[in-house]
């Protein structure tokens, strides 16, 4: 069975991005989330193997989603999605539980790579 | 990765992220300490550079990344939100529409930034030499925002008007749609009542009412219609994933991708297009020794096109791979157990590669990981009827196949003939119907065991729908007998029914469970009087 992920970014654009990243490495994308909100509410109703989310955000930001995730699930497995430059929120969400990181932009070797060694470690 | 086929998405979300600091600067103007605003602003400036690094898009990434900035300092740094700010936010945002102008128009001579990143990383507070009347004191926040509103105006009407789009959920257009169809039904009621009471005046605003409606719906349909293209890159990018594990060449073709359609429809369609074109590749393809050997191109074709036919979508899938035999699939339904020989000698050859259809057919010769056992082309006709479409299948053996889906343009509310069967009124999207007849009984021919009619030339058997929806059968006592001529797998039949009750406009509901079970049944619909039509799914019944 494929992989399931759910997307979290308040950009449509990058969340389709990754959904076609992800798609072409054989993951099924079973949600998307626009909002830190809206995630912790998907993240509750499907479960996902992987999530990735997004740093910045409205309606609570990305590592207030992650605290709260790993509070409900603390088996979740979630990679942070964040920009150059924001070092010390990274710090805060390695804390908070996150699995991984990575980049924007995408480099799509490097986030097949990185999610798959989420899915498995 | 190929990044052009973001690039539309890119320039309407941007515009959107412009349009929203513009608001956001003003709104800071009247009330410079909102915490909420300040955040919306630096977030918008964020994502514009994000989506720009992807774009590789340095000009917008610069400007983004300096406006950026300039929000961390206000929201962390302690600078003010003052008039200055919101003059370089709104020159940012003006170089950035600008800019993105000049992507649209694939200009790619690049535009002068001047010092603007440099002005903004500078910044420490509002300087006095900008004032029009340098005699004036400094800023005062009394007078400010009349200025800081007016030349946000400014900003903001090339913008709105160079994007002119606005994002909504999909629930409100299903929400249009259903209050729309809601408003047709009771536009039946209201011209039965007119009927009864005969007030001419009631019926004259009833039509004018009627037609509002049609305009209404009709725009309504418009909004929820999206371009093939939202869909198209899913299947390019199976199509080669499928080549390359098979080890085919070929090369995809796409036609049609600015064709709009029902958003509704165009969710329901990526399945059943995948297993087409998964089919194609897999099975329909020959490798490329094969080919040659059959004095083919080593590559081969498959295309995907998308067209208009005045209310209907016809979107075909053709490859010039090996073909399918007729003869062939007939051996191997007959062997399947799927039809008897006798059946099989009724067959026309296009009758005979719909037999791919049923469910339990398939001719691959070999089972492979793509498209295995549940090959299940009887999916993707259910799937299609679903949307009150129809699916052809014309294959010439060597030379390649073509897979025909016709759909409706709107799937919501349709024109539907209304037929009566004992106690049951159902109905028969128009879409369906060829003709309707009154066939005297003498004109009926008995050809063994079936019962057929003279139409244009042609002899056409005759079902009784009755029998079908197994209702005791009609009695004719004047000797004529209503039907309607409709395709049943490729072949005209006539259907008797007990009364044709004429065509009515009807808004489709689907069936819940466990309704939606039943075989035959299409959805439900309330007609003007409060009675309910069951909308017949003819191919299914046939």
């Amino acid at each position: 069975m494929a992989t399931t992920v759910m997307i979290v970014d308040d950009s449509l654009f990058m969340r389709k991005m990754l959904r076609d990243i992800l798609e072409e490495e054989g993951y099924q994308i079973t949600a998307e989330a626009s909002d830190g909100e809206e995630a912790v509410a998907k993240y509750r109703e499907c479960r996902p193997d992987l999530t990735t989310l997004d740093i910045v955000m409205p309606n609570k930001t990305g590592i207030e989603a992650l605290q709260e995730i790993m509070a409900f699930d603390p088996a979740a497995r979630v990679v942070m999605c964040s920009a150059i430059g924001q070092e010390s929120l990274t710090q805060a969400a390695a804390q908070a539980g996150a699995k991984a990181f990575i980049l924007k932009p995408f480099n799509p070797e490097l986030v097949s790579r990185v999610l798959k060694e989420a899915a498995e470690g | 990765m190929d990044m052009s086929q973001y690039k539309n998405l890119f320039l309407s979300e941007s515009r959107e992220y412009l349009r929203t600091i513009s608001e956001q600067v003003v709104a800071l103007e009247q009330s410079p300490s909102e915490k909420g605003a300040i955040d919306s602003l630096f977030r918008g400036a964020h994502s514009l550079k994000g989506m720009a690094a992807s774009m590789e898009y340095g000009d917008v990434v610069v400007v983004a990344h300096s406006m950026e900035d300039l929000m961390v300092r206000v929201r962390e740094g302690g600078l003010p939100f003052g008039a200055g700010v919101a003059d370089l936010l709104l020159e940012g945002v003006d170089l950035i529409e600008a800019l993105l102008n000049d992507v649209e128009a694939d200009q790619t001579a690049g535009r002068p930034l001047g010092d603007f990143a440099q002005r903004l990383a500078e910044y420490t507070q509002d300087p006095p030499q900008k004032r029009e009347d340098p005699a004036q004191p400094a800023p005062d926040p009394a007078t400010e925002p009349a200025k800081g509103g007016a030349e946000a105006e400014k900003v903001k009407e090339p913008a709105g008007e160079a994007s002119g789009t606005v994002r909504v959920k999909t629930e409100l257009l299903d929400h249009l749609i259903n209050l729309t169809g809601e408003l047709v039904t009771n536009k039946h009621r209201l011209l039965n009542i007119g009927r009864e009471v005969g007030s001419p005046a009631l019926n004259d605003a009833v039509s004018e009412t009627g037609k509002l409606l049609r305009a209404l719906h009709d725009e309504v349909m418009k909004v929820r219609l999206m371009p093939f293209e939202a869909i198209c890159d899913r299947f390019q990018r199976s199509v080669r994933t499928l080549a390359k594990k098979s080890g085919k060449e070929l090369q995809f073709e796409l036609e049609g991708r600015e064709i709009g359609l029902d958003r509704g429809t165009l969710e329901q369609l990526v399945d059943p297009l995948n297993h087409i074109l998964r089919n194609a590749v897999d099975h329909g393809m020959e490798g490329s020794a094969e080919r040659l050997a059959a004095g083919k191109p080593a590559k081969g074709v498959v295309r995907l096109s998308v067209a208009r036919d005045r209310d209907r979508i016809l979107i075909t899938v053709r490859d010039d791979g090996r073909g399918m035999d007729p003869q062939q699939m007939t051996e191997a339904a007959i062997r399947k157990g799927v039809i008897t020989p006798e059946e099989a000698e009724l067959l026309s050859p296009r009758q005979a590669l719909m037999l791919a259809c049923i469910p339990g057919f398939s001719t691959a010769k070999e089972v492979t990981d793509v498209s295995g056992r549940g090959v299940g082309m009887d999916a993707v006709n259910a799937a299609i009827q679903k949307l009150g479409g129809s699916l052809g299948i014309e294959s010439e053996p060597g030379r390649g196949s073509t897979f025909t889906l016709r759909l409706p343009m709107t799937i919501a509310i349709i024109h539907a003939l209304i037929v009566q069967c004992g106690p049951v009124k159902g109905a028969v999207p128009v879409t369906a119907v060829h003709r309707t007849v009154e066939l005297n009984r003498r004109q009926i021919e008995t050809v063994g065991k079936r019962q057929m009619f003279q139409l244009d030339g042609e002899t056409v058997p005759l079902l009784s729908l009755n029998r079908i929806l197994g209702l005791p059968l009609g009695r004719f006592p004047n000797g004529i007998l209503p039907l309607f001529v409709t395709e049943a797998k490729g072949r005209r039949v006539g259907i008797v029914v007990d009364r044709l009750l004429g065509q009515h406009e009807l808004f489709v509901k689907p069936l819940g469970r466990p309704l939606s079970k039943l075989a035959g049944l299409a959805g439900g619909a309330t007609l003007g009087d409060g009675e309910i039509v069951t909308i017949l799914d003819l191919a299914d019944l046939l």
